[in-house]
């Protein structure tokens, strides 16, 4: 307990600190990383006494199937270990009474849950949540990417349709970067560290937070914080919702897919230098990626490559 | 009846032979045919699914010109040798195919006989019946990521040959 409180001082002393000195970027992940993990600790301490609710199944072959689940535990992932291994390993997101529902939400009360599949008839939410989670799987790339003296500073993740052929990711890189033209052999280590942790098989742990702890968590960078203020202004209930995959936290419009391990094939197709903006030269990187069981034949993948290069437009 | 190698090396005898003589065919095949007509999926040897198939549509053909033709009717009265039947035949089957000109029906091949002998069987049906479909209907996959980005590759090559070819 007082290795605990201890640690907390410490974590405190840190905080007020922290505007003032410069952390590295691993000291700054693991920092985030930690107060993340704080925050889960507060939210699953919210619900000491087990409650139950009854989760109704509504799927094909699953009609009439009723699960009685812990309130503020049980996520659709327990519910789905509760079906079959199919269940567990295919479902991408889930829907809880109409609404879009990352895997490892923790649900709050009795509903309907459908499990969704990238082979289902209708997968267009499921094909958004991808994309938007292999742009985040590239941020927390590039930010791993580079060494400790160079800072990183990811850009708001811009939306884009699947039909656009890449998915993107905004970065704005150390000024002393500013010269670098990425060679092929870059983009290929790219490639290779995020395949590295799609092989590792994280899973995205998602969180709906006050802003106040957002701004917490990322108070080291103004823009994200700026970000932070304006999801909150845009989403109705006030919460803002980050996710962790590894030590990366990050922020999210939208639910992201369970885990990086659904990814199959995975490839960096280019680093466009797009302008000079507010916060530095702005940089786009652009990717292309298909889900497990929906692999592409390699002349198929080919092309869809080259089209990925292409600077993706974003009006 | 289908001409074939083997009915054409066969002197003749294009027929295939069923029954014990050509009444006792007809016969047959008169049963079957109202077996289908009442039941609309009937399963029996290939050989007669496939010869009863042609008197089916054949039926049904008559059948459309409506209940007041004078031949239709003679037809229906010789075909279904069971005569409730008949108002079936034109109230709900000729409706049925009102915009449909052939292909009424459908064969499917299933394993052969259990019984001693063997025999190679088929499913013969009347489409559009109330039950299960005989084929796994074709789901199509037109939304899944992979399709969905090559459409998108599709609509931008498109795009790029109208180009080049208006300038």
């Amino acid at each position: 307990m007082a290795s605990r409180r201890l640690c907390e001082m410490a974590q405190r002393r840190l905080v007020s600190s922290a505007a003032a000195e410069r952390l590295t970027a691993s000291e700054l992940r693991s920092w985030r990383s930690s107060l993340f993990s704080k925050e889960q600790a507060r939210q699953r301490s919210l619900h000491p006494r087990v409650e139950k609710i009854e989760v109704t199944m509504d799927a094909p072959g699953l009609q009439g199937t009723l699960l009685v689940m812990n309130k503020g535990t049980s996520t659709p992932y327990s519910c789905a270990r509760h079906l079959t291994e199919w269940h567990v390993s295919s479902a991408a997101l889930a829907l809880v009474d109409g609404e879009p529902w990352h895997m490892h939400r923790p649900l709050t009360r009795s509903c309907s849950l459908t499990l969704l599949t990238f082979r289902d008839a209708n997968p267009q939410l499921v094909n958004q949540a991808y994309w938007r989670s292999c742009a985040a799987l590239l941020g927390q790339v590039l930010d791993n990417a580079f060494k400790e003296e160079y800072s990183v500073e990811l850009l708001k993740i811009p939306e884009v349709p699947v039909t656009a052929g890449a998915f993107c990711c905004d970065v704005v890189l150390d000024p002393q970067l500013d010269s670098w033209t990425p060679s092929e052999e870059n983009l290929r280590s790219l490639t290779r560290e995020a395949q590295q942790l799609m092989l590792k098989d994280l899973p995205w742990e998602p969180l709906e937070v006050m802003p106040t702890v957002a701004l917490e968590i990322f108070s080291h960078s103004r823009y994200k914080q700026e970000e932070v203020e304006q999801m909150a202004a845009n989403s109705p209930s006030g919460a803002v919702s980050v996710y962790r995959c590894g030590e990366h936290v990050t922020l999210a419009e939208g639910p992201l897919v369970a885990r990086t391990g659904l990814c199959s094939q995975y490839e960096v197709t280019a680093l466009h230098t797009l302008r000079e903006g507010q916060w530095g030269l702005q940089r786009r990187a652009q990717g292309l990626s298909l889900p497990l069981n929906l692999t592409a034949h390699h002349t198929v993948w080919r092309k869809l490559r080259k089209r990925a290069e292409k600077l993706v437009e974003i009006p | 009846m289908r001409l074939t190698v083997r009915a054409l090396i066969s002197h003749g005898r294009v027929a295939r032979r069923i029954g014990l003589g050509p009444e006792s065919r007809i016969n047959m095949l008169r049963n079957i045919l109202t077996g289908l007509v009442r039941h609309e999926r009937i399963e029996t040897t290939r050989a007669r699914a496939d010869e009863v198939r042609f008197y089916a549509e054949k039926l049904i053909d008559y059948a459309k010109k409506g209940d007041t033709n004078k031949k239709s009717m003679e037809m229906a009265d010789f075909w279904l040798t069971e005569k409730d039947l008949i108002p079936k035949l034109f109230r709900v089957l000729a409706p049925r195919f009102e915009n449909q000109s052939g292909g009424y029906t459908l064969m499917a091949r299933i394993p052969n006989r259990e019984n001693l002998d063997r025999a190679a069987m088929a499913v013969l049906e009347y489409k559009g019946n109330p039950f299960p479909p005989l084929f796994p209907v074709k789901r199509t996959h037109e939304l899944n990521l992979v399709n969905q980005l090559l459409k998108g590759y599709r609509e931008e090559k498109a795009k790029l040959t109208t180009e080049t070819r208006d300038s």
